[in-house]
């Protein structure tokens, strides 16, 4: 990861943390003030609903003692009344349901079911609640009323006896929809009654799930306090609906269950603008947070990129390359800095090629002359007895000048082999790549040299080939590597003239082969070995110093890699790394 | 003024109220009778016989003002002649003619004359019963026009007829009995009750169907019967939970309570003092055998007329009777189980009333059996669930007079 990415990622990090934990705080701060207030407002509501249910109770009762005072019951208590007496009754005191019963309970007259007349009352009352019709104040309750289309409903009642006593009058209120809406009828909220055993009576007329209201009406049921809880009716948030319940007991016994419910959808539409607000906010916060973090990365980090990329150019070696100078500041001082390094080093190259170049002249010069003088003495021996022989009959004339121009011959063939390896070096043609295997090579190689290793004349070398199974098929200049390998071979024997192992290993290893030469020789100093493969530098009294150079060259010009190990008395080991494909890897 | 005057002028106020009695008293052409009805009848054509009571009611009334027949059955039940004056039959007795009436004249103005005078009817049953039969107004003689259009030889012509919503009938002026009273009736059909009963407070219609039990003390010999009773037409209900339904029913409160202590008790289609033998139908309730025979009993719907507060309250407190046997009987509308049914008693005669109440059965009817037999028929396996008789009754106007023997009918001072 770059530094400047690592600037940018920091930056960016910085200012998105930042901008969501300001919107995070916001939304909660938010989100608990409208909890709060909404709560307030619930709970505000369930009074309201409380007293309107007492008050919906008085009423009811009242309506009833009306009924029960007026004439039309009078008649029906006498007997001189019609038989559906009951329902202009009602219809007068704003009752769904009245019941004119005689003492033992059977119906005189009936408001919702005239039919019933002379049936016993079934209403869902209390025995406690029918003795207690005489008592000055009345009290309204829930009670199950039977209907002639259905089971039965839920009817807010009270029960009065007549002026005479002679009957009792029970009358009530459906609780219905309207019943309920009457209670309260504020936007966002709605009233709920549960009666048992599991009936719910929605303001709203629907047909809430009951299962989903158990859990809040057993609590409140079983604490006999009020409960609080959400149902969220669909898969949508916004059905949610908070829900208040409080029991209404009635005679040591829960009556039904109030729900005052509070759709929440408002309060999260709220909180979702909120929460989209808090997003763009924050996704723009986050987005001119990293603009603005790449606007000053690149401001801060192009100095530091340009010397980077400076480095990287001195690295390859343009050691032209130099950085702009654009500030004054510490990074201006350190591109200053690196634009004087780079001129001292070029400077300092310079001079170390051209003392390189002198020496290596230097060298050329002492080599050639050291190789050119050998041959030279002998000429020169050869053309003095061939003078003086001048001198002598013609037939030891004749016996010296045959003698005399074969060495001639001779030593200026030896000269032109000396001059033809200097040009070979002068002139190492591309190597011409095909597919080759390193083995055969190496045992072609051996095969060459095989008979100087077992020469008489010379101490045992014993050769060691530790090859790759397989075979190791690399694209190569075979006639290339072999000549490297050879000069390699040349070397080791000519490191062991008291005899030793040659060792010759190959192995395939991370797309590339690897053979090393080892020797028991008497092995190189760590300055010769760092001397080793320049050209003309050799350690032996009559060497060009070219082989190792043009060992070098040839694994170079394959792509590979050359070194060597050994320190003085250990013998040495060069070792090759070479491509199986030039310039790819397996 | 002289005391001795006195005498003379309290005979004269007496004899001028007496003339005036005399004279409303007696019968007045002219007018025009307003009347509306639920029924809605698509045709007059004697020969369709409808099923619903409503309708059998009206068009049983309806047609003899139209359609006249040979035979009429007198207030005894006994044939009467009327288009024809004299019967006969063959040697072989299989064959009866009959006699036309002459200088009979058909609606449009043309002489009723049969071939050869007289009509022949291929029968080898009793005379007796070939004349019940004949006396109904289904046999009557119609004359089936060109153009579609029926005509008689009653008392009345149609003059317009829009099929189940009004009819206007004028007096047919060459009636052999000469003309009725009326210039003419204008009918409406189809009409609710509340509507009826709104026009007739507003002087808008003259004769009106009235709730049931409204109104009685008509003498046995003028008085309409109808039998308030419990049809099943569909066969879900099973024989034992139609007699469970019969023995639940709480009839005397339902008449002394609902009815007010109108109608009679009966089990029986026919009402006793017409065939003297309605007593032995029983119709007592037993809530305890009713609760053994319901048991396992699916829920009924039924139908009654929502619209008549009395026949309401009656299925009502049906259904609650019922409901005590274990029965579920809820209202219901269109094709139900059970309804509750007016069935009028179209005739004087058991027989012929019987088969007008076998066509609302929808049961099939043979005149030769006996009409305790032929009843019995009917009631047996509880298809029909008889509860009480009752008369039949209009609101009319203070002017009608002689409502309901149509022909004659008179307008007088309201």
């Amino acid at each position: 990861m770059t530094f400047r990415t690592k600037l940018l990622l920091l930056s960016s990090i910085t200012v998105a943390g930042a901008v969501a934990l300001v919107t995070g705080a916001v939304s909660i701060a938010a989100r608990q003030g409208f909890e709060r207030a909404d709560g307030q407002r619930r709970s505000d509501l369930l009074a309201q609903l409380r007293r309107e249910l007492d008050t919906r109770g008085r009423e009811v009762v009242s309506q009833v003692e009306r009924a029960a005072a007026s004439a039309g019951v009078q008649r029906i208590a006498a007997g001189s009344a019609e038989f559906d007496q009951a329902q202009r009754e009602s219809a007068a005191q704003d009752l769904s349901f009245l019941d004119v019963v005689q003492p033992d309970l059977t119906i005189l007259s009936s408001a919702h079911w005239p039919a019933r007349f002379g049936y016993k009352n079934d209403w869902e009352i209390a025995a406690e609640d029918w003795h207690s019709a005489g008592a000055a104040v009345g009290t309204a309750f829930f009670a199950r009323i039977p209907v002639p289309d259905g089971p039965s409903v839920v009817a807010l009642v009270a029960v009065r006896p007549t002026a005479d006593s002679k009957a009792l009058v029970a009358g009530g209120r459906l609780v219905d929809p309207a019943f309920l809406k009457s209670l309260g009828d504020a936007p966002g909220m709605r009233a709920l009654l549960w009666l048992p055993p599991g009936e719910v009576v929605d303001a709203q007329g629907g047909n809430p799930d009951i299962t989903k209201l158990a859990g809040l009406v057993n609590e409140a049921r079983d604490k006999t306090a009020e409960a609080t809880g959400s149902v969220q009716w669909t898969s949508s948030r916004s059905s949610s609906e908070a829900f208040l319940a409080f029991p209404l007991p009635h005679r040591g016994q829960i009556a039904g269950v109030l729900l005052a419910g509070t759709s929440l959808a408002a309060q999260f539409a709220l909180e979702n603008e909120i929460l989209w607000i808090g997003v763009v906010a924050a996704v723009s916060g986050i987005v001119i947070g990293i603009l603005l973090g790449w606007w000053t990365t690149e401001r801060v980090t192009r100095p530091v990129t340009q010397l980077a990329r400076g480095a990287r150019a001195v690295a390859s070696g343009d050691w032209s390359a130099r950085v702009e100078v654009i500030s004054k500041d510490e990074i201006g001082e350190l591109a200053t800095a690196f634009n004087r390094m780079t001129e001292q080093l070029a400077e300092q190259r310079d001079r170390a090629i051209q003392a390189e170049r002198v020496a290596a002249w230097r060298e050329l010069a002492r080599r050639l002359a050291h190789e050119l003088k050998n041959p030279l003495f002998p000429l020169q021996i050869t053309i003095e007895n061939l003078r003086k022989a001048r001198k002598r009959s013609e037939s030891e004339f004749e016996e010296v000048f045959q003698e005399s121009t074969g060495t001639l011959l001779a030593e200026v063939g030896n000269l032109k082999a000396i001059i033809g390896r200097f040009s070979d070096f002068a002139k190492m043609p591309p190597p011409d790549f095909e597919a080759v295997d390193l083995n055969e090579i190496v045992q072609s190689v051996m095969r060459l040299y095989e008979a100087q290793l077992k020469d008489e004349g010379r101490s045992k070398i014993d050769a060691e080939l530790d090859l790759a199974e397989g075979g190791l098929r690399i694209q190569a200049d075979g006639e290339q590597l072999r000549r490297a390998i050879g000069n390699l071979v040349l070397n080791a024997i000519d490191a062991m003239p008291n005899g030793g192992v040659l060792r010759i290993a190959s192995s395939r290893e991370d797309g590339h082969v690897h053979l090393s030469v080892s020797d028991t020789g008497t092995g190189l100093t760590e300055e010769e070995c760092a001397r080793l493969f320049t050209p003309y530098y050799t350690t032996k009294q009559h060497g060009t110093g070219l082989g190792l150079a043009i060992v070098q060259s040839v694994v170079s010009d394959h792509g590979g890699k050359i070194s060597v190990v050994s320190s003085p008395g250990n013998g040495a080991t060069f070792m090759i790394e070479l491509p199986v494909l030039p310039g790819e890897s397996v | 003024m002289k005391p001795t005057a006195l005498p003379w002028i309290a005979a004269a106020s007496l004899l001028l109220a007496v003339v005036i009695l005399r004279a409303e008293s007696r019968p007045r052409y002219g007018g025009t009778l307003r009347v509306e009805m639920s029924a809605a009848l698509s045709t007059l054509d004697p020969a369709e016989i409808p099923s619903d009571p409503v309708a059998l009611e009206a068009k049983a009334r309806l047609v003899p003002a139209v359609f006249e027949t040979l035979v009429r059955l007198d207030e005894s039940g006994r044939p009467q002649p009327w288009l024809a004056t004299s019967w006969t039959h063959d040697v072989a007795r299989k064959r009866w003619v009959f006699t036309a009436r002459p200088h009979v004249r058909l609606h449009d103005g043309m002489i009723w004359t049969p071939a050869a005078g007289s009509l022949e009817v291929g029968d080898d049953r009793p005379i007796e019963q070939i004349l019940r039969e004949m006396a109904r107004p289904w046999s009557a003689i119609v004359v089936h026009e060109a153009d579609g259009t029926l005509i008689g030889t009653g008392p009345f012509r149609v003059a317009r007829w829009e099929a189940g919503k009004a009819a206007t009938l004028v007096a047919n002026e060459g009636h052999w009995k000469g003309r009725p009273y009326l210039d003419s009736i204008e009918i409406q059909m189809g009409r609710y009750l509340r509507d009826q009963t709104q026009d007739q407070q507003l002087g808008r219609a003259d004769v009106t169907d009235a709730p049931v039990g409204t109104t009685d003390g008509a003498s046995d010999e003028t008085r309409t019967e109808q039998t308030l009773a419990l049809i099943f037409d569909t066969p879900r209900s099973a024989p034992a939970m139609r007699e469970a339904v019969a023995l639940s029913i709480d009839k005397v409160a339902i008449r002394r309570v609902l009815l007010k202590g109108h109608g009679d008790i009966s089990g029986a289609l026919l009402p006793q003092w017409m065939s003297g033998y309605a007593f032995l139908f029983d119709g007592k309730r037993d809530v305890a055998r009713a609760r053994q025979l319901a048991t396992g009993s699916a829920p009924l719907t039924f139908a009654y007329d929502r619209q008549d507060a009395v026949l309401r309250s009656i299925g009502e407190r049906i259904s609650v009777n019922a409901m005590e046997a274990g029965i579920i009987m809820r209202p219901g509308n269109g094709v139900a189980d059970v309804r509750l049914v007016m069935i009028p008693v179209t005739s004087r005669d058991e027989l012929a009333a019987l088969a007008d109440i076998a066509v609302v059965l929808k049961a099939p009817f043979s005149f030769s059996a006996a009409p305790y037999e032929a009843e019995r028929t009917l009631l047996d396996g509880f298809h029909a669930v008889t509860l009480f008789h009752l008369a039949r009754n209009w609101s009319l106007a203070p002017r009608v007079r002689s409502w309901p023997d149509l022909p004659n009918v008179w307008i007088g001072q309201p």
